[in-house]
């Protein structure tokens, strides 16, 4: 008891979180003033860009966060300080950028510093890591993402942050956005969608035939090795070449560049997590069920929409999860070729080395991945207590 | 199970079929680059402005990505540049790249002889690669064109190039140096790995580690904003990058008047305008729509 008591009582991450924090504060920029969006900027500090009450009253609270993180073990507690301190954090952040943009001057930008960075991250971690520590159900999961989204999205749609650098490339693109988020979305999901289409019956036949199993994976594995890039282009030559040869297929949209070659690439890259996984799913299935139901006189077709894909469906949301993910972050390279979706701004910001271009399209894409990936995450544990429930219910 | 994916395979083409445009209206496209976007804006503008319908298909990619998509008829027109010519007639030695009559000449008639592409009318402007020296040692040492620049280095001057990797390797420098009669010593060099020119324009224009020429495009944004002056390759030893709009024949049949509405557009850019424009979405950030509406109002093109 003697030895455990002082373990507990300087929490291990805290720790680590608070040191990282306080060098970044101390060492880091807050902000990085620019001239204009491609020179490297002029580091500043929380005192030099806040008034001296407002910079001192960002540090009691983040030191208040700090001593949180350090002794208190209540999970709700944790979160409630590691939010208190991003919203504070992002007021000054946002109140920094007010101060160093002249009214009306659309050309000087103030960028998130180092320190602002160290600290947002230690901040999230603290926070997701008192969120698992509550183990909070699927549809809690789901609701505070909701939350965080929708109060991200209220204060970026309010204004507070427009004088901060990314939100002035926003305001640039403002009308392209939605469109190249859309389609974003759309690349990602088409592909997906396609790919369970052909996955889940390739996969199941690989169940049932198992000598076809490892000439299909071995084959899809190899596919996975093409650099993404390498696959656009390699396919960029056959599907021109389609278009110009079938006249049918150059009307349905189909070319050497654009959406087409996109979705092939990523379509293709989809197919090994679903089949693989549609194939581990099946397996996994217990002899004592499928044994039953084909005591009961269950048909083939029976067996597997009744028994077999019901109790494999989490492994194959698993699968579904990672494709969603991988596409979400692969689609980027799409803009290269024509296909657009978030990229586009990637790409053009650092052709015209403007860091905050680059993040417009890089923070929603992660942004993106992640919502996607709490979700089906929720889904595939609902879905994992049902049946395992089920199979409780009726051994 | 056959009829549902039937009706999958129906809703999958109609999709695509949605996603491919409308057949009359012109589709401009351009490159990722900012200026040929914002050149790219303006003919699409005007072209509405015009009463030509069109379809937004700017910033597609790369320049082969675009050149090929033109070819296989995805997109209708966009900005091109007259030496890159040279790039796909895999025809780099000759001559005539680079001089902007010749090369735009040889260009068009290639282009049009062999995949039914027509060169509207160039800028008279290039975005060849070029030096730029800082403002206040071109003004102190009288340094305009590149043989002025030559005498300079080759007198002792104190100069220090930054500028990227396939610059400096890629026999560009070499040529440059074999031209005008100078030679760079490795000390004078600063060679950056990726080397974009907004990078280079930057070091120059803060005199990072004595960096005081730069390698620039010759229309980059950045050059009027950072002080520099762009040295005048005056013996004509580079090939002529003039932004010249391409658009497929068979639309140009079509509307046969977009070639009269491009023109004066085109003719109105010299480098110092294009200069300017480039800056304001370059470094300023401004959109190229909105840049590409406001030049276009100031010159009554456009209410």
């Amino acid at each position: 008891m003697a030895i455990t008591a002082p373990r507990e009582r300087v929490d291990r991450l805290g720790l680590l979180l608070t040191v990282a924090g306080a060098a970044a504060l101390i060492w880091l920029p807050f902000v990085v003033f620019k001239s204009n969006r491609i020179v490297p900027g002029e580091p500043r500090g929380l005192h030099e860009v806040l008034p001296l009450w407002a910079a001192l009253g960002v540090q009691a609270v983040l030191l208040g966060t700090a001593a949180v993180a350090l002794g208190v073990t209540d999970a709700r507690k944790r979160l409630a300080a590691a939010l208190a301190g991003i919203v504070v954090l992002a007021l000054a952040a946002a109140a920094a950028a007010n101060t160093l943009t002249p009214p009306g001057n659309k050309v000087v930008r103030t960028a998130l510093g180092g320190a602002a960075w160290v600290l947002l991250l230690c901040l999230g971690l603290m926070a997701t890591d008192a969120i698992t520590r509550m183990r909070p159900g699927p549809l809690t999961r789901v609701l505070l993402l909701a939350m965080t989204l929708a109060v991200v999205g209220a204060a970026l749609s309010h204004g507070t942050f427009d004088n901060l650098s990314v939100m002035r490339e926003y305001a640039v693109n403002a009308r392209r956005f939605p469109r190249e988020l859309l389609r974003h979305i759309w690349l990602a999901g088409g592909s997906l969608i396609a790919a369970v289409l052909v996955g889940l019956p390739l996969g199941i036949l690989c169940h049932r035939v198992p000598r076809l199993r490892p000439p299909v994976l071995g084959t899809l594995g190899v596919i996975q090795t093409i650099p993404g890039i390498a696959l656009f282009g390699i396919l960029m030559a056959p599907l021109g070449a389609l278009a110009a040869r079938v006249p049918a297929a150059a009307a349905l949209g189909v070319s050497g560049i654009g959406a087409a070659p996109a979705v092939v690439a990523l379509f293709l890259y989809s197919l090994l997590p679903i089949v693989a996984n549609t194939v581990i799913g099946l397996r996994r299935v217990s002899h004592a069920a499928v044994d039953a139901a084909c005591g009961m006189g269950m048909t083939g077709a029976q067996l597997l929409s009744r028994i077999e894909l019901p109790l494999a469906l989490p492994v194959i949301l698993t699968g579904i999860r990672v494709v969603l993910v991988q596409n979400i972050g692969m689609v980027t390279v799409a803009a290269l070729i024509g296909g657009g979706g978030l990229g586009t701004f990637v790409f053009q910001g650092i052709g015209q080395t403007a860091i905050d271009l680059v993040l417009l399209g890089a923070i929603p894409i992660v942004a993106l991945g992640f919502s996607a990936s709490v979700l089906l995450d929720a889904l595939i544990e609902t879905l994992d207590h049902t049946s395992s429930a089920s199979a409780a219910t009726r051994p | 199970m056959a009829r549902i994916l039937k009706s999958l395979c129906a809703v999958a083409l109609l999709a695509f079929a949605a996603a491919s445009p409308l057949e009359a209206a012109v589709v401009v496209s351009s490159k990722l680059s900012a200026e040929s976007a914002m050149i790219g804006q303006m003919i699409r503008l005007l072209l509405d402005a015009h009463g030509i319908p069109t379809v937004d298909r700017l910033r597609i990619g790369a320049t082969p990505v675009v050149r090929q998509a033109l070819l296989a008829g995805e997109i209708d027109l966009y900005v091109e540049y007259t030496g890159n010519a040279g790039l796909f007639f895999n025809d780099k030695a000759d001559p005539a790249w680079k001089d902007l009559e010749q090369g735009y000449e040889l260009g068009s008639r290639l282009d049009y002889a062999a995949n039914r592409i027509v060169w509207l009318t160039p800028a008279r402007a290039s975005n060849a690669w070029a030096l730029a020296v800082r403002g206040d040692v071109a003004q102190a040492y009288h340094l305009r064109t590149m043989s002025d620049f030559a005498r300079w280095v080759s007198d002792g001057g104190d100069v220090v190039l930054i500028c990227s990797a396939e610059f400096a390797n890629a026999g560009t420098l070499r040529s440059l140096e074999r031209t005008y009669g100078f030679r760079l010593r490795s000390a004078q060099l600063i060679v950056l790995a990726g080397g974009e020119t907004a990078a280079t324009i930057a070091a120059a224009a803060a005199g990072t580690n004595g960096a005081n020429t730069a390698m620039v495009y010759g229309t980059d944004g950045g050059i009027t904003a950072a002080h520099l002056q762009v040295l005048e390759d005056d013996r004509h030893e580079q090939p002529v990058y003039a932004p010249v709009p391409v658009i497929r024949e068979s639309v140009l049949r079509q509307y046969p008047q977009i070639a009269a509405i491009v023109r004066p557009l085109m003719e109105s850019f010299d480098p110092e305008t294009l200069q300017r424009l480039n800056e304001r979405v370059q470094i300023n950030g401004e959109s190229d729509e909105a840049v590409a509406t406001e030049y276009l109002k100031s010159r009554g093109w456009l209410k």
